[in-house]
């Protein structure tokens, strides 16, 4: 069997919060250049809360400058630095004690990659970066030695909102059960897996049997019908959502293959509209040449029977199987 | 102490190897410690009246990926079910918890995690504050320097003492057919290895590990049905510190101190205790914040620096006590789990063998 593809993606959302009466001004302050703390009784908090830590009380927004300059008090060297950390080269973390706050803020503190530079009770000084979104990233730290001067221009409105798009990224061999249902669709066949206790067939394949509670292996697989019928579809208008491709309305469906007990769900059709399909319709998939079809988009979890190995699906002209007899498998 | 309206007691466990990765699905790790667990028992799946597992969908990468995981614990004919995004020590509390209303008594518990296709570090920074920490990918390691060297600078623990945390946690992993690490290893040779997030090294830190782990726990009259050697949960409790790092006293676990008090730990013998010490650290903490002594067996199996399936690895602590007692090698003693950074929050399970 060639080599298929690993399955490498990244999960992102972007996160949309609303900043509130103290976490705003700090960031609006962030993104013009100033380090902002809250008064809790005579104590200053950086970062700044909306609550007295020790009682939890409530605090009125009453911010003050702190910073630029402070102190290292704790801090931890990372030499293999993640792909959502603040520099691609090794970098200190520290607990920043700024000048005028009585709470520690931690950040980031770049010392050319060196980390020798770094120590407790070091002087650090904040430095801001070029483009600034209202964000604890638009800052990090510095030896204070050497820290440049920085004339940073105020934006206009207060930051009220801040977006934070988080990502995930996966990497991981094609389970072998999926790797042989992809290798399957190469060569023109769907592979399904027949359950050892009930005798079902189900496609793709999960590697076990849901109903029984068995792990299924290579030995329940067979290769089924690529005719069958249509147990439902509908129509996607598609939301432009972020990530989203689809541009047009289209077609989705899930076709009982014959001699299986399970629809493959999320067939696309490009060719027929909502109107000419039909719930007991007979399909047969038409293949791509085998050296257009492509497995790329199957991962371990998602990707049934993509657009990318059939050219369409078109009916057989066969009489529809009555709908009563397809209840079942209504998905 | 807390009195409970009912004895609950662990009837049957299971647990898969710590993989350093599992080329299958969660479900497919999930489905033989469940089918383990209900064979262990003689009941037919139906018959358990309460499900709960715990896992992580940012762990998995995908949305709603819990639900997928139902396929292992069998969900037809239709179970009553609930998860946590949490490890499955905090699935054993909300079982045990359901418990105690009397109207059920039997309960499914499952925790799961492949922590191998993603990145741990990353994923796990989205746990912290979403305003000032989550941003800077502010991570489990990183909090977990921050503690190693607050120790240090309290003058409480040494390098030298992280070293002997894993050189002891690996030797004992040697007995351990679960672990994915272990051998003999000098305090020298580890001392000599190069930083990762300094003060700490490669094995200070856990291996990255997929597993899972399964329990079946039961009131008192059907626990004594269901098996000959019931180990009884006498007490289980949980507590967190504050998510800013920089507000707590990293040296210390406050935590721990109320949860221990709340168990009643110190109201007998502590034999053995499984703790989840992610990182060597927070061995030298949580034995002075549950205030063990030379008396106390602290993580015979190894520990999590020898096998570490995130979501697993705190209920799979409780399992490793609840063997240790059957097989005799103490009457009583605390499994410990741990969720959020830096030991922020703590979860204590008291065990005792059936007497």
């Amino acid at each position: 069997m060639p080599q298929l593809h690993d399955v490498d993606y990244t999960l992102e959302y972007p996160y949309t919060r609303t900043t509130g009466p103290v976490i705003g001004p700090f960031l609006t302050g962030l993104r013009d250049g100033r380090i902002l703390g809250q008064r809790c009784g005579d104590r200053v908090l950086c970062p700044p809360m909306e609550f007295d830590p020790d009682t939890f009380a409530t605090l009125e927004p009453d911010l003050v400058e702190v910073g630029p300059g402070g102190v290292v008090v704790n801090w931890t060297w990372v030499a293999e630095p993640s792909a959502k950390h603040p520099f691609d080269r090794p970098f200190g973390f520290a607990f920043i004690k700024l000048d005028g706050a009585d709470t520690d803020l931690v950040h980031a503190v770049d010392t050319g990659g060196d980390p020798e530079a770094m120590n407790t009770g070091m002087r650090v000084r904040a430095q801001f970066r070029d483009e600034r979104h209202g964000s604890v990233a638009d800052v990090y730290f510095v030896p204070e030695g050497d820290a440049a001067d920085q004339v940073i221009q105020p934006g206009e409105e207060p930051v009220t909102i801040t977006e934070h798009l988080i990502g995930l990224r996966i990497n991981e061999p094609l389970y072998p059960h999926r790797a042989r249902f992809a290798q399957g669709l190469l060569d023109g066949k769907i592979i399904g897996q027949r359950s050892p206790v009930t005798g079902k067939v189900y496609v793709p394949g999960r590697g076990y049997d849901n109903m029984s509670r068995v792990l299924m292996s290579e030995a329940d697989e067979v290769e089924v019908s690529d005719v069958g019928t249509v147990v439902a579809f509908t129509e996607l208008n598609p939301v432009q959502y972020y990530g989203q491709t689809e541009t047009e309305p289209y077609v989705r469906c899930s076709i009982l293959f014959d001699g299986t007990d399970q629809p493959v769900i999320g067939i696309d059709i490009r060719d027929m509209t909502v109107d000419e399909m039909r719930v007991g319709m007979r399909m047969r998939c038409i293949w791509r040449d085998p050296d257009e079809r492509s497995v790329e988009d199957i991962d371990n979890r998602y990707g049934n029977i993509p657009e990318t190995v059939y050219a369409r699906f078109e009916p057989t002209g066969e009489p529809d199987i009555p709908a009563d007899e397809l209840k079942e498998h209504s998905w | 102490m807390v009195s409970l309206a009912e004895d609950v007691a662990i009837v049957a466990f299971e647990q898969t190897p710590s993989h350093a990765h599992f080329n299958d699905s969660e479900p497919a790790m999930i489905m033989p410690c469940v089918n383990s667990v209900i064979e262990q028992v003689g009941m037919d799946r139906h018959e358990i009246d309460f499900t709960i597992a715990g896992s992580c969908d940012y762990l998995s990468g995908m949305p709603f990926a819990f639900v997928m995981n139902i396929d292992a614990v069998g969900a037809w004919p239709p179970v009553y079910e609930s998860h946590v995004e949490m490890d499955g020590a905090w699935a054993l509390f909300e079982g045990f918890v359901r418990l105690q209303s009397g109207d059920i008594d039997t309960v499914l518990v499952s925790g799961s995690g492949k922590c191998s296709p993603g990145s741990y570090r990353e994923g796990f920074s989205l746990q912290t504050d979403p305003y000032v920490h989550a941003p800077i990918g502010l991570d489990p390691r990183t909090q977990a320097g921050f503690q190693a060297q607050a120790l240090i600078a309290a003058g409480k623990a040494t390098e030298r003492d992280f070293a002997e945390v894993v050189a002891r946690s690996h030797a004992n992993a040697k007995n351990n057919p679960y672990a994915q690490l272990s051998g003999d290893l000098s305090v020298e040779e580890l001392l000599a290895e190069p930083y990762v997030q300094q003060p700490l090294r490669r094995l200070d830190c856990p291996p990255t590990s997929d597993g899972a782990a399964a329990m079946i726990i039961a009131r008192a009259d059907k626990a004594r049905e269901l098996c000959d050697n019931p180990v009884w949960i006498r007490a289980i409790d949980h507590r967190i510190d504050s998510h800013h790092p920089t507000l707590r006293d990293l040296t210390d676990s406050p935590s721990v101190r109320i949860a221990a008090d709340r168990v009643g730990l110190h109201d007998g013998p502590v034999d053995i205790a499984e703790l989840t010490v992610t990182y060597s650290p927070e061995e030298i903490i949580l034995r002075d914040a549950l205030g063990l002594n030379g008396e106390t067996t602290v993580n015979p199996s190894g520990g999590p620096l020898t096998g570490s399936p995130f979501m697993a690895v705190g209920l799979t602590r409780v399992i490793e006590l609840a063997r240790a007692i059957r097989n005799g090698n103490g009457g009583r003693g605390v499994a410990h789990a741990s969720s959020g950074p830096a030991l922020q929050q703590n979860l204590l399970c008291v065990l005792e063998g059936d007497s």
